[in-house]
């Protein structure tokens, strides 16, 4: 009976991967277990489909073979859950569409279960000055053992895995395409880290294609297995904050970073603030107030920003640094704060970077790395 | 190639021909030497006319052959004394009042007649300057057919034209100048270290932050043009049947648009002409939108870029063209432009950015020294530092850091490579040292190391130091790639 409950909720998966993420809550009181017996034309009275999804259904059908589909997954070592699973976290029931199955890559740590996990999401063509905020909050939730959830996209969702990785905590990466697909490819040795530190999960099966809509329709997913939300760098159209409202939906905390005026992928973040999601303005005070841990054991996790400059920089290199921001900066832009030459601009640029002061982001800006 | 004008008059019915493959400029010059001759006072044999051009089996094109024909049908009829017009060049148009028109290619007739080993070259007037520039040959400029047969008759005397200038020409006033640039120093100041160098160039950033405009201002910074350089690019253009014909006197700018073919940009066609590349010899090549060119295109820049000139092989002919240029390209770096830009956002996924990054071969990447990215900047930004330096001191700077290495080198810091970089690229001490932590920090590959040295020696030229020190290493590590391209 077992086994005929996993190949009704993977054949139900299949289905929502091709027609669409709210199928299976449209089915009513069809019972679920039913549902691959069933032709199309008597589904189609039950429930209204697209000719799309009917031809998706009758596809299907034709093709599914559980016994080798199941028989893969286990070669491959993934396991699947499904809601009958004692396993299935039970959060994910409270988000729109709880997925009939989830596929597991490595092991669902234990924290995630026993204290809420905390995702933390965001732009994908996020400021340095924001990696950096992502990286330092998985590295100080990983210290305190809490699980980082995230998207393994680039930009944010890849720096609070790298931080969560760097303190040794335990990660999960939620994937928007088939559970044994990398994408984007280069962030396969963020995939191989994150599975060994904890887990890839996905709602789809091996091979799906990364389609667009499978991103936002992920993102409930994270909401579900998380109990906060922290949005670093959002724009006011980002999958961020399609996260945020699907934990607030669930009941869970958002939390988010403010971002400096202007800035587009700043907009959406700040704009969570605004409407009353709790504001990281300090990361131990951040992690004290999710996991607070019993009397005496608190150490202070981070110091604050320090602006000062340091000794020792020869008076080119020290105008150079007070002209680079802790937000990027274009050269010519650093050039009019300092008022050096660009020749000399350029060489203490150069020498900072090797000293380590500062570093060049991908469209060419600097940022001023913090002390220490 | 020399071209004989023969011409026979017979008996039989009045007509006037003209064989050896003309083609139509050159058939209608029956009509304008019938009349050009009697309108100077001449009288056309009527009787039956043949002109024959020899070799016969080359394709004579132009209106250039109007005067040697009028010369030789009135050498025939006894005007022109014939023995006068051996080892003589002639070349030129006529109007139907028999005044003398210029022509296409003097130069390159010029040479061509000083090649055969000819005495001498009558040619329009207007011709006259260019063509005497090439020196070993007597020029005579004529401004009619009377003045023509008065001189070929002894009658009169004419003086041979001299050469315009020797050595460098005179300077030219650009009308694109870095002194209307407001900003873009950082970018300003790669172009200045590209031209002393002749370093290749990469910019990139979104639509609408500069990159062409201050693409078409390099030109500008770079040395005049010797007598030498422009005789060769004039050469060039004339045989793609382009510019006017005069001595080129600005460096070249040819910007061709991403959809150009594999022959229009390294020369082509049954009778090959020369290329956008060959157009660009001695000045700028500049690729806009360069991850849109066809690969297969870009692989033909290969060769010019390494050895400075391109070969073309047909049917009719092997030709080899010069294409010494400076190759200057921008790209947005992403598909929609905005990737990285700080006041509008990105559209594109992370697939589409590395697959249009991923488009520029590696070998030809290897081929530029220096990556620039051009931010679209604010008004506030553009603010303050120092003011706009005009094209022309930055040309001084720029021609005395060439000269420099011509001397030491012979050729410039871009050609360097192998034994020969790291001699004149030696390292000391504290550059050294430098260097070493340069290398594991930043994860230079050995190819970005080699073209570090380059760049930084050629900072060094520019300040005028024979080492190359900590500071001019520092600045070269700026143009080093950003992680946005070619990762």
């Amino acid at each position: 009976m077992a086994g005929r409950d996993q190949a009704s909720y993977l054949f139900l998966s299949l289905l929502q991967a091709r027609a669409g993420t709210s199928f299976v809550s449209r089915l009513g009181d069809v019972p679920l277990t039913a549902v691959p017996e069933m032709s199309s034309a008597e589904l189609g009275q039950r429930v209204r489909m697209s000719d799309r999804a009917a031809r998706a259904f009758e596809d299907l059908r034709r093709d599914f073979d559980p016994e080798t589909m199941l028989g893969e997954l286990e070669r491959l070592g993934i396991s699947m859950l499904t809601p009958a699973d004692a396993g299935y976290p039970p959060r994910l029931m409270n988000v729109p569409d709880p997925p009939p199955a989830l596929f597991v890559d490595g092991t669902l740590p234990e924290a995630l279960l026993e204290t809420p996990a905390v995702a933390v999401v965001g732009s994908r063509k996020a400021s340095p000055s924001g990696l950096d905020a992502a990286r330092r909050l998985g590295r100080a939730l990983g210290e305190r053992g809490v699980c980082v959830i995230s998207g393994l996209a680039l930009g944010i969702d890849a720096a609070a895995h790298e931080g969560v990785l760097e303190a040794g905590g335990a990660t999960v990466g939620v994937l928007g395409c088939g559970i044994d697909v990398v994408y984007p490819r280069s962030n396969h040795r963020l995939f191989e880290r994150v599975r060994e530190s904890g887990a890839l999960v996905s709602e789809y099966h091996l091979g799906e294609a990364p389609l667009a809509w499978r991103f936002p329709a992920r993102n409930r997913i994270i909401a579900g297995l998380c109990g906060s939300v922290v949005v670093v760098e959002a724009a006011e159209k980002s999958g961020a904050l399609i996260t945020a409202r699907h934990a607030l939906d669930a009941g869970g905390d958002v939390w988010a970073v403010p971002g400096p005026l202007g800035l587009a992928e700043c907009r959406g973040s700040n704009k969570l603030l605004a409407d009353g999601a709790g504001c990281i303005w300090d990361v131990a005070e951040f992690v004290e107030a999710i996991a607070p841990v019993p009397a005496g054991g608190i150490v202070p996790l981070e110091k604050p920003l320090d602006v000062s400059l340091p000794a020792g920089l020869a008076p080119g290199e020290a105008a150079a640094l007070a002209g680079v921001g802790f937000e990027p900066t274009e050269v010519d832009a650093v050039a009019g704060r300092s008022g050096l030459k660009m020749q000399e601009l350029l060489s203490a640029l150069g020498l900072l970077e090797l000293k380590g002061y500062i570093h060049r982001d991908g469209s060419g800006a600097f940022v001023r790395r913090p002390a220490g | 190639m020399p071209v004989e004008v023969e011409v026979d008059v017979s008996a039989g019915l009045p007509g006037f021909s003209i064989v050896g493959l003309p083609d139509a400029a050159v058939q209608e010059a029956r009509e304008r030497v019938k009349v050009a001759i009697s309108n100077s006072g001449f009288k056309f044999p009527t009787k039956k006319v043949i002109v024959n051009l020899a070799p016969a089996h080359l394709r004579k094109e132009g209106p250039a052959f109007d005067l040697p024909i009028a010369l030789a049908v009135l050498a025939v009829s006894g005007v022109v004394p014939a023995q006068r017009l051996d080892g003589t060049g002639v070349v030129g148009e006529l109007s139907l009042d028999g005044g003398l028109r210029g022509v296409r290619g003097a130069l390159c007739m010029a040479e061509g007649a000083r090649r055969e080993g000819l005495r001498s070259l009558v040619l329009p007037e207007s011709n006259a300057a260019e063509a005497a520039s090439i020196g070993g040959v007597k020029v005579f400029g004529m401004r009619s057919l009377r003045e023509a047969v008065d001189f070929f008759g002894g009658v009169r005397e004419v003086e041979p034209a001299v050469a315009e200038e020797d050595g460098r020409l005179e300077e030219t006033e650009d009308s694109d100048d870095f002194a209307d640039v407001a900003g873009q120093r950082f970018a300003k100041r790669a172009l200045e270290v590209a031209a002393a160098g002749g370093h290749n160039l990469l910019m990139s950033g979104p639509p609408g932050s500069g990159k062409t405009m201050l693409a078409r201002r390099l030109p500008g910074i770079l040395p005049q043009l010797t007598l030498e350089e422009s005789i060769e690019g004039t050469k060039v253009h004339s045989a793609a049947g382009q510019g006017s014909g005069a001595l080129m006197r600005a460096r070249p700018f040819r910007a061709p648009h991403h959809t150009i073919s594999t022959s229009g940009l390294a020369g082509g066609g049954s009778n090959p002409r020369p290329g956008e590349v060959s157009l660009a010899h001695h000045g700028v090549l500049f690729m806009d939108e360069f991850p849109e060119f066809s690969r297969g295109t870009l692989e033909v820049l290969r060769q010019p870029l390494e050895d400075g000139h391109v070969t073309i092989s047909r049917v009719a002919a092997t030709l080899s063209y010069p294409a010494r240029v400076t190759l200057v390209c921008s790209m947005n770096p992403c598909p929609c432009g905005y990737a990285g830009d700080r006041r509008r956002t990105c559209r594109c996924s992370a697939g589409q950015i590395e697959r249009y990054q991923g488009r520029i071969s590696g070998p030809l990447l290897d081929r530029l020294d220096l990556f620039v990215d051009v931010p679209r900047l604010s008004r506030e930004e553009l603010r303050g530092g120092e003011a706009a330096e005009p094209s022309k001191d930055i040309r001084a700077r720029v021609a005395k850091a060439r000269d420099v290495q011509h001397r030491r080198q012979g050729v410039s810091n871009s050609a360097l490579a192998g034994r020969r970089l790291r001699e004149v690229c030696a390292l000391r001490g504290d550059s050294e040292a430098l260097f070493g932590a340069a290398i594991d920090r930043m994860g230079l590959s050995g190819r970005a190391h080699d073209r570090v040295l380059r760049v930084a020696r050629t900072v060094a030229d520019l300040a005028g130091e024979t080492g190359i020190s900590v500071e001019h290493l520092a600045e070269a590590l700026n143009y080093r790639r950003s992680s946005f391209v070619g990762r």
